[in-house]
């Protein structure tokens, strides 16, 4: 078969002379089935259409169901019909031409306005010239809407009047196709290209239809219900509809039949041609079906969200692919994947047969348990599937041009992706690590990019079918290539949760450990040497952590909690923590990835994850009830807080009844009291948050946890321990109405505004929520939970407006941005060609020069 | 600093072919759902309430004709910055007050033919202005015979009993500026802790009418009207204060995207010479390709309009290609590879 690339695509109308070349029969008969089943000559799915029951043989091409494409056929309507899709275009040129000399109305000079001086062929070309043709355009049309008189033969325009879908007036005179079709024909091309119309291509006459181009039945399928019963496609439907009218118009025109009859058919034909094309059409009642259903017609399959395109042509199902559950697995490495061992048996890749591996393929297919050649794709591409049987006689005759399609084995790239697919690193290649077990395992490390959990989240699988995607797939996409994020150069691949608990604990002052735990711990790493002990037989954790550490790495950064300090490999100083081992802007990593690159660093994470693990587990670290017990002590500040603040808020209401409280600059009173008592109300979270970070200690593990950065914050466990704060609304505000006479419930005194009788709740989790703060709570969960399902509406429909409107810009070579047509978009991307993925690497760089 | 880094520059570059577009779009569209609902933590006691979060983004990169929340920054000339009294005279100055915004109530006389607006006597005091002011106002406006016959009213004239124009009158006279500059917005005095500078913050976007004011430093002033400024300023300024305004909303967010993902975007809505959104009406309707528009929204009007027009579909861009199952043009795919006859045969006998 030879195969052409498509360069480009030219679009046009269908004309009356390519129907009936098309065509492969002129169909008569408004029905499908005779009584046996059997499909009707001339009918809707006459065989010379193209078959789809299988034993049947296509007329026109002899092939059989599934082979034959399909073939074309026309109807003649006796009467012709508007095509209600290009009714506009229609009324746009029936507007701009004279009735009586059939040009356009403008004259020569006139016309010059619009484009240069050199007359309609200039025109035309400006029009071709999108951007100030467009803009010429549409003042020459409206001037030809407004014109009166035709400036060439001087005839009255009359008045014209377009009714959707397929109405025209002249003059209240109803005009028919056919008048109009007259009229269109003898419009010149010429005239057309001033319309930026190319009369080649479509002519405005082949607008009103006297053919219907009939799809063939591929394209309308015809259904068995399990009873044995015959359901048509509605297609099929509507052009029974139609032949059925245009055979009574056709015996109603014989007989003679008074003209309201004609008409009053010729209308109804009008309208079935006018659903057929597009069911929705506005004032149009829809055609329905017996069930009363809407029919779907052509327009109702081309479009939205499932019509062809963005459901069948932008989005293709494919072949090669896996779907499943995903679970943990720390052993499975940031850029592997387990796959089970049922889906490894399953999907294949090809193995591509040359004289330098002839060998090996043999080897292959001789194989008769786990990883056999499922199929044989000879060079003539055809599939052939490997039994025993036929074994021996393959292996004989397989030669260099062979495709072998074997089962897939460890170490096979595949890709990996979990939808949403929001960003490039939803979708990374991983490499095959076949397991037992029936769901796809992978590191948690990698969770992030993929916005994973292991909650019951199912994860797809691709296997890469050609030599260039598979090394694309694994020289562009792998996880390590990935660990910085395109949006700004942070970290997103990294340990997490309680792997940083873990580095929290190994790595802090005054962890120090058994001969017999670190060579655990390492062995785990993978690492066989043992650190320097430091004192009294024991190991500190930041030794043990060193070891994991590439040699010559040198770092330093302030932290929050003090330095952290790193010499040739050596941890000296700090604690790991979010800042340091998490995802985000994180300089040690960067650091590794700077200076020892990606491979390095993907080692980092997958080593110091096991041990991180290993370490976890070892410590052991809980959060329980006595994590957020309260005591006295904690008791006695909560209240004096709650107290002092109350206080301070009824003093401000006191002021402001006294008129003595000073408006805020630009507020009214009333606004600015608003104002201030949120303040304060603000105010006591953090004197509470404050008042806690002192307070806690690290034998609190929640606090402990909010301290490395692995999980949780001190505003958790002070909504647990002390009291939950202000609760807000979608709108901003505190809450407030809900119950009449302005109050949230009748517990409340109308137009309270103290704290509490506006959502804030000053009891916490621990001793339970007082009834009325339990309300307000909900209130305020239920605010948010709603903006939030808004929220994702939203934002992914900016997404696709966004990557929609940008998709097709690229670097060009001069590192210029560049769109489909080769505009310009940027002379220099960002200003200065970098890469944002690399913009932390960078400042790394630049640091160490100074 | 600067050396090494052009030394190691390279190393750091975009490579050809990088899908810069997509890469940017995923970007800003990726942590959209992270967007958070405005909590108490940033309503500091002078915050301004404006659109922020996903909203203003999708505001903005739609390129709304005007903000849902118009503000615009007025700094005062250093020589009087300092001074709240002139910072204060500027603001009455500037500060639009609208006749509807000070009058209580309206008593329409259909009889005798007059209108008398009752005043909000604390709303009046508060912008300075006194009903006689007002009456001359009017009467220079609007060419009304305005009296202000007492302390909280003034008394419309018409000299006529047409119900109709007595009530059209009303709504006009409800509607104009009392006094301040038109499109203005209510005007508040701001104080910079960190320079002692007063500076004024507007809820409106007329920066047209607001920069000929006497007294204002013109290269301070800026606005979060993206159109605003590409009117006074040009397209290259519209640019910048898109792009700074995306950054803004995200950083208030806290979500850190790179400048050049906000430029790229930024630019390619200004790159026409005017602004333009990012949706059907704006670049992704304006697209060449028939396929490409066809398959974002309106798709049989796209198809309808080809082919009456006998439009070409170049097929040089991504969803396009993707549709009729080619290679897209892009990144890895931009590549063609291209060996000479003879060279070819070079290396089939190297091979042998």
């Amino acid at each position: 078969m030879k195969t052409e690339v498509i360069d480009y695509i030219k679009f046009g109308v269908v004309n009356p002379d390519q129907i009936k070349k098309l065509s492969v029969a002129k169909l008569s008969v408004p029905d499908t089935y005779n009584e046996d089943g059997y499909p009707i000559e001339d009918g809707l799915l006459d065989q010379k259409l193209g078959v789809i029951d299988p034993g049947l043989i296509c007329k026109t091409c002899g092939a059989r169901a599934k082979t034959c494409p399909g073939h074309f056929g026309h109807i003649e309507l006796v009467r012709p019909v508007i095509h209600s899709e290009f009714s506009k275009i229609v009324y746009m040129i029936l507007q701009s031409t004279c009735r009586n000399c059939h040009r356009l109305m403008l004259s020569d000079e006139h016309l010059k306005n619009f484009g240069s001086n050199l007359g309609i062929a200039a025109v035309a070309a400006a029009a071709e010239e999108e951007e100030q043709g467009e803009g010429q355009k549409s003042s020459m049309l409206k001037k030809l809407k407004n014109i009166r008189k035709c400036e060439r033969c001087g005839t009255v325009k009359g008045k014209l009047k377009f009714s959707a879908p397929t109405y025209f007036y002249i003059d209240e005179y109803k005009l028919k196709p056919d008048e109009i079709r007259d009229q269109l024909l003898k419009v010149s091309n010429d005239d057309l290209a001033v319309l930026g119309m190319d009369g080649k291509v479509s002519r405005p006459e082949w607008l009103i239809l006297s053919y219907l181009l009939v799809p063939p039945v591929n394209v309308r399928p015809s259904i068995t219900l399990e009873s044995g019963e015959r359901s048509e496609d509605d297609l099929t439907h509507k052009l029974v509809d139609i032949m059925r009218i245009n055979q009574r118009l056709e015996q109603n025109l014989n007989a003679g039949a008074p003209q309201i009859i004609i008409d009053d058919l010729w209308e109804l034909l009008q309208y079935h041609v006018t659903t057929y094309f597009n069911n929705e059409t506005s004032s149009l009642p829809p055609a329905r079906h017996r069930s009363g259903r809407a029919l779907k017609t052509l327009t109702q399959r081309l479009k939205g969200k499932e019509g062809r395109f963005r459901y069948n042509l932008s989005g293709k199902r494919v072949n090669y692919s896996a779907r499943t559950v995903i679970s943990v697995d720390p052993n499975v490495n940031i850029d592997e994947v387990g796959v089970p061992q049922e889906i490894a048996e399953k999907l294949t890749v090809p193995f591509y047969v040359t004289e330098w591996n002839i060998e090996k393929a043999k080897e292959l297919l001789q194989r008769s348990q786990y990883p056999i050649v499922i199929n044989i794709i000879s060079k003539d591409g055809k599939r052939k599937r490997i039994i025993d049987a036929n074994r021996e006689e393959i292996l004989k005759s397989v030669t260099a041009g062979d495709i072998l399609e074997r089962q897939l084995m460890n170490g096979d790239i595949v890709l990996f992706n979990r939808q949403p697919s929001l960003h490039r690193v939803s979708i990374m290649s991983h490499k095959v690590k076949v397991l037992s077990g029936k769901t796809f395992r992978m590191n948690y490390c990698v969770t992030p990019p993929y916005n994973a959990d292991f909650d019951g989240d199912e994860m797809n699988l691709h296997v890469p079918q050609t030599l260039e995607a598979r090394s694309e797939a694994k020289y562009l996409m792998s996880p390590e290539f990935q660990i910085f994020s395109p949006r700004d150069g942070e970290v997103i691949i990294a340990n997490n949760e309680d792997g940083i608990t873990g580095m929290y604990l190994l790595t802090r002052d005054g962890t120090y450990l058994t001969k017999s735990e670190v060579s655990y711990l390492l062995s785990l790493a993978g690492i066989y040497d043992m650190p320097k002990p430091s004192k009294g037989g024991l190991y500190s954790g930041k030794d043990v952590f060193s070891m994991i550490l590439p040699k010559d790495l040198d770092f330093e950064m302030k932290t929050g909690a003090g330095p952290f300090v790193v010499k040739k490999g050596r941890m000296i100083e700090g604690t790991l923590n979010k800042d340091t081992y998490g995802r985000g802007r994180n300089p040690l990593m960067t650091k590794i990835g700077e200076d020892f690159g990606p491979q390095e660093l993907k080692r980092f994470i997958f080593v110091s994850s096991k041990v991180a693990d290993a370490y976890v587990t070892l410590a052991g670290t809980t959060v329980g009830v006595k994590e957020y017990k309260t005591d006295e002590k904690l008791e006695q500040e909560r209240s004096r807080l709650l107290n002092e603040t109350f206080e301070r808020c009824t003093q401000l209401i006191r002021d402001y009844k006294a008129r003595k409280l000073e408006a805020l600059m630009g507020y009214t009173l009333r606004e600015s009291l608003e104002r201030m008592i949120i303040a304060e109300l603000n105010l006591v979270r953090e004197k509470a948050n404050v008042f806690l970070a002192k307070y806690e200690h690290e034998d609190n593990n929640a606090f402990q946890m909010a301290q490395a950065g692995s999980r949780g914050s001190i505003l958790n466990i002070e909504q647990m321990t002390m009291f939950l704060g202000q609760q807000a609304t979608l709108s901003g505000g505190r809450i407030k109405r809900g119950y009449y006479s302005n109050r949230v419930l009748p517990h409340i005194v109308p137009n309270d505004i103290k704290p509490g009788a506006r959502g804030f709740v000053s009891t916490c989790y621990y001793s339970g929520l007082a009834p009325i703060d339990l309300f307000m709570h909900a209130v305020g969960s239920r605010s948010s939970e709603v903006y939030k399902a808004l929220l994702t509406a939203r934002s992914g429909y900016l997404y696709r407006r966004l990557s929609n409107a940008l998709q097709d810009y690229c670097i060009d070579e001069d590192y210029s941005v560049r769109d489909a047509n080769n505009n310009i978009i940027q002379t220099i991307y960002g200003g200065d060609a970098i890469n944002p993925i690399n913009v932390q690497l960078s400042k790394i760089s630049a640091k160490k020069s100074d | 600093m600067a050396k090494t880094l052009d030394k190691d520059k390279e190393k750091y570059m975009v490579q050809y072919g990088e899908p810069v577009g997509m890469i940017a779009a995923q970007s800003v569209g990726e942590p959209g759902t992270q967007m958070i609902l405005r909590s108490f933590h940033l309503a500091g006691i002078e915050s301004t309430i404006s659109t922020s979060g996903l909203p203003r983004i999708v505001e903005l990169v739609d390129a709304k004709k005007k903000p849902a929340t118009p503000v615009t920054y007025i700094y005062l000339n250093k020589s009087i910055s300092k001074s709240f009294d002139k910072a204060d005279e500027m603001q009455k100055k500037i500060n639009e007050v609208v006749m509807s915004n000070i009058t209580r109530r309206t008593i329409e006389n259909f009889t005798k033919g007059t209108i008398r607006f009752l005043f909000n006597r604390q709303e009046l005091e508060l912008e300075g202005l006194s009903p006689k002011q007002v009456a001359t106002r009017l009467e220079k406006h609007l060419e009304v015979d305005a009296k202000a016959e007492d302390e909280k009213s003034v008394t419309v004239h018409m000299h006529t009993k047409n119900l109709k124009l007595i009530r059209a009158t009303t709504v006009k006279i409800l509607k104009s500026v009392i006094s301040g500059i038109e499109g203005a917005g209510k005007v508040m005095i701001r104080k910079d802790e960190k320079t002692d500078e007063f500076y004024l913050v507007a809820a409106g976007s007329n920066m047209e009418g607001i920069i000929n004011v006497d007294g204002i430093d013109k290269s301070r002033i800026t606005t979060n009207d993206i159109f605003s400024v590409y009117r006074l300023f040009g397209v290259e300024a519209a640019r910048n204060a898109l792009a700074m305004e995306l950054k803004k909303t995200l950083d208030e967010q806290k979500i850190s995207v790179n400048q050049r993902h906000l430029y790229l975007i930024s630019d390619a809505m200004t790159a026409s010479g005017t602004p333009k959104g990012v949706g059907r009406h704006g670049l992704s309707g304006e697209k060449n390709s028939v396929f490409a528009r066809a398959a974002y929204e309106e798709t049989v009007k796209h198809l309808i309009h080809a082919a009456a027009y006998g439009e070409v579909d170049p097929m040089k861009g991504v969803t396009e290609n993707i549709l009729v199952g080619k290679q897209i043009p892009i990144g890895t795919g931009s590549v063609r590879l291209t060996i000479k006859k003879e060279d070819m045969a070079k290396i089939k006998s190297k091979k042998d």
